[in-house]
């Protein structure tokens, strides 16, 4: 992905947590989470009164009060604190009173004066943000509108991602990294979220992913994506993506097929072989790329019509799949068993792009622009996706990273040598 | 006299068979030489039924006109222009033509979709149709996405065939077009969304029977869901050999129509299989791609042949004008297949009082121009006049006699 500089935002999520877990808190959590949550919710019925006086002072002199600012920067801290405790991301007992210095916490700068027009219609620019966070997080709005989808899929991004860091957290007493930065992220999203609503700030929430959670881990992963995307959409084919993709989409069910008897057929010979055989770890390269490419398109993150080949180099939204290496056959052998965690946080990344194309298709066919965090984020989803189908395809051992980050190629690797031939 | 050149004389040796072939094709629908009874439409339907028809066509085929023009209008803007759209595509040479293909006929979905809106808003105003408005646009928006696949495949056969063969491209192209078609329709009764085999044992052994008389094969008998959709009745024959089907609208099994007239409808689809109609209109279609095939390869070689992706634009357009001017001669064959199938019909029946019930309420049912214009008739005309139809009935009636 692209490195984009780092913008100094009005709500900041601020990052010290050290992964490290004690294994009866993660046990009980949602027991010892209960007086948190109790008080969040008389908190958040006196924050709801707070905040329409805060609207009406702020209509009328374009500020918000430092008192009512403060009180509602306040809550959203202490929000940010409890989601952070109940769903994994943070350790310690967070303090009632919302104070600052907890592992997972927010920064929030003092009032500022406010475009009394986003003041006035507040609530309703909120919403595309709103739904975004609620897929990320949860408020409402979002299950009603996935709740009509496959039941499972209505689970929210941190719910999936505490479920399974749960169950890490428990086996190695430590909590994962990528699963911790996915829950951090979500968080940072609904704070900023929170705070635009409560008119704590007037910027925007960003859904950028490489800005919101402080530095990131620069990885160097078999398979990433490389973006190089210059965000321009051209009205006509945003909008008519959908219609567009079909071919696409009726040929990545066709190609799909085939892939599922490669990849059974890979399965056996890397089982044996302890390692790939060239052809069939290019055909599910090229397969997973394709699906890559078909995505980024149908989802808005690239603009480009995409080839039906799955050929590197060839799109500005850029799967790189490393040459094939040796597996260990253990995990070969249970690769499918392994997989399902990373299976089920794929199916939440795609609720997240649908969220993302749906925003995106709006913003670009009026300003033929694609936002950058939502660029980002589609991009951030599709990485995820792709690597969770390459590690099921044996075209890779290593796991999906489940965190935003920044990526470089690896070093490169010699090719796995052929097995001796026999002397004739 | 100068000689005439290889390609002249190929080009007239073309149009030649052209025309025998045309000839075999036409004469072998077999239609007695009426002399059809100038029938008075003032005898049949009422004076307002006959007003309000007419008023519900006109304007519908008003609609119809000016929506080809545009979409004449629109594919000719697009020929022009439509080649800078490539820089939206990151697919190749084949992939970058597909896109072009579809961007084009999004275009001409924009353009038309008013056209659409208007039509149906006529049709609920004379009760023809029920459907909402989001749901039409919503649906044929959908619609699209299915369209985009096939003509996606058909550039992609197109394009593939350029890339090796070059200007002689059509050759290759018009032989695998028609295999596709014809593997379609014999496959169209498995396509065709809700329908059922028919219950009733009575209207089994019925079609049994007419099958006999025709001296056709037993054709597969089955009904379709479509009163959820439309009021209107409807009836077809679809496949050949052992996918033959005869498929009867729900809608024609209703209390309105007696058991004679439903008879009737049975004996004019089987006489479409057993005159191999199907086949028969994949030959049109084969009259039809051959030249219009040639007649893109020779226009596009401006824009570097079909090969590439630029002369997308062009072949659409070249394509869409030829099959616009096909037209009226493919509803010519339509209209002379459909009155041999009537003409059968009452040979197998003996029934012309039924058949005329039958026409009558079929009028009325779908709301149609029992005499309409002759333009009308000319361009939009699939089946002969319900008139005429009436009419032939007399003449089969008067033969007996």
């Amino acid at each position: 992905m692209d490195l984009t500089p780092k913008d100094e935002r009005p709500v900041r999520l601020l990052l010290s947590d050290d992964l490290h877990r004690i294994r009866i808190t993660v046990f009980f959590r949602l027991f010892l989470a209960i007086p948190l949550l109790i008080w969040l919710l008389v908190w958040a019925i006196g924050a709801l009164f707070v905040a329409v006086a805060n609207w009406v002072v702020t209509l009328i002199r374009g500020m918000s009060p430092a008192s009512l600012h403060g009180f509602l920067a306040r809550f959203v801290r202490y929000t940010t604190q409890v989601y952070a405790f109940v769903n994994l991301a943070a350790e310690p007992y967070p303090n009632f009173g919302g104070k600052p210095g907890y592992p997972v916490d927010v920064a929030i700068d003092p009032p500022a004066r406010q475009n009394r027009w986003t003041v006035a219609f507040r609530f309703i620019l909120a919403i595309p943000a709103f739904l975004l966070a609620g897929a990320l997080v949860g408020n409402g709005l979002s299950e009603v509108l996935l709740s009509s989808s496959e039941e499972f899929a209505s689970f929210t991004t941190v719910a999936v991602a505490a479920f399974l860091g749960w169950f890490y957290a428990m086996a190695r007493g430590r909590m994962a990294h990528g699963l911790r930065d996915l829950i951090a992220y979500a968080l940072s999203y609904a704070a900023q979220t929170w705070a635009y609503l409560l008119l704590v700030t007037d910027r925007y929430p960003s859904s950028d992913p490489l800005t919101a959670i402080g530095p990131l881990p620069t990885r160097t992963d078999p398979v990433r994506a490389e973006v190089t995307d210059e965000l321009r959409r051209s009205r006509l084919t945003v909008f008519f993506r959908l219609v567009l993709a079909f071919p696409h989409l009726v040929w990545l069910t066709l190609w799909g097929i085939v892939a599922l008897l490669v990849a059974i057929v890979n399965w056996l010979a890397t089982l044996i072989l302890g390692t790939s055989p060239q052809w069939a770890h290019r055909f599910l390269s090229r397969y997973v790329r394709y699906q890559f490419q078909v995505g980024a398109f149908l989802y808005l993150v690239g603009n480009p019509f995409p080839g039906f080949v799955g050929a590197p180099g060839q799109y500005p939204v850029e799967l790189h799949v490393a040459e094939r290496a040796r597996q260990n056959r253990w995990t070969v052998l249970f690769r499918l068993v392994l997989a399902f965690p990373a299976l089920l946080l794929s199916a939440v990344f795609g609720q997240i792009l649908g969220f993302v194309a749906l925003l995106g298709w709006f913003a670009s066919l009026f300003t033929a622009r694609m936002p950058l965090g939502l660029r980002n984020l589609g991009a951030y989803a599709l990485r995820y996706h792709a690597q969770t189908y390459a590690y099921v395809f044996l075209v890779t051992g290593a796991y999906p990273y489940s965190g935003p980050c920044l990526e470089r190629a690896p070093a490169p690797v010699p090719e796995v040598a052929a097995p001796p031939q026999p002397l004739a | 006299m100068r000689p005439l050149r290889p390609a002249t004389l190929a080009v007239l040796a073309g149009l030649v068979l052209w025309a025998v072939a045309a000839h075999l094709l036409w004469t072998s629908t077999e239609l007695p030489s009426l002399d059809l009874p100038q029938l008075d439409p003032d005898r049949y339907f009422t004076d307002s039924f006959l007003e309000r028809s007419a008023s519900y066509e006109r304007f519908l085929a008003i609609v119809g006109v000016l929506a080809s023009l545009v979409l004449v209008a629109v594919l000719a803007a697009y020929a022009r222009r439509g080649q800078e759209l490539a820089r939206e595509s990151a697919a190749g040479r084949v992939g970058t033509g597909m896109l072009l293909a579809m961007l084009g006929f999004a275009l001409v979905w924009l353009a038309q979709a008013p056209f659409g809106v208007l039509s149906l808003w006529w049709e609920r105003r004379y009760d023809v149709a029920d459907e909402s408005y989001p749901s039409y646009l919503l649906e044929s928006f959908l619609g699209l996405g299915s369209q985009f696949i096939f003509l996606c495949a058909g550039i992609g056969i197109m394009m593939g065939l350029a890339g090796v063969m070059r200007r002689w491209w059509w050759l290759a192209a018009a032989p695998a077009f028609l295999a596709l078609a014809l593997l379609f329709a014999f496959l169209t009764p498995y396509l065709i969304p809700d329908n059922s085999p028919v219950r009733s044992p009575a209207l089994q052994a019925e079609a049994r029977a007419l099958e006999r008389i025709q001296g056709t094969d037993e054709a597969r008998l089955r009904v379709q869901d479509a009163d959820r959709f439309t009021d209107a009745p409807n009836a077809l024959a679809a496949g050949f050999g052992p996918t033959s089907t005869v498929i009867l609208w729900d809608t024609l099994l209703d209390d309105d129509f007696s058991r004679s007239e439903v008879r009737f409808v049975l004996a004019h689809e089987i006489a479409h299989l057993a005159h191999e109609d199907t086949l028969k209109r994949v030959g049109w279609l084969a009259l039809f791609l051959v030249p219009a095939l040639a007649l893109t390869a020779l226009l596009t070689r401006r824009r570097g042949g079909l090969a590439q992706p630029e002369a997308i634009p062009v072949a659409i357009l070249v394509l869409v004008v030829l099959q616009l001017a096909a037209t009226p001669l493919l509803n010519a064959s339509s209209r002379r297949q459909e009155a041999a199938a009537d003409w059968a019909a009452l040979e197998a029946t003996r029934n012309p009082t039924a058949a005329r019930g039958l026409i009558r309420q079929l009028a009325t049912k779908s709301l149609s121009d029992p005499d309409p214009p002759l333009w009308v008739e000319g361009i939009y005309g699939s089946h002969p006049t319900m008139i005429d139809r009436i009419a032939m009935a007399y003449a089969w009636e008067e033969g007996q006699r």
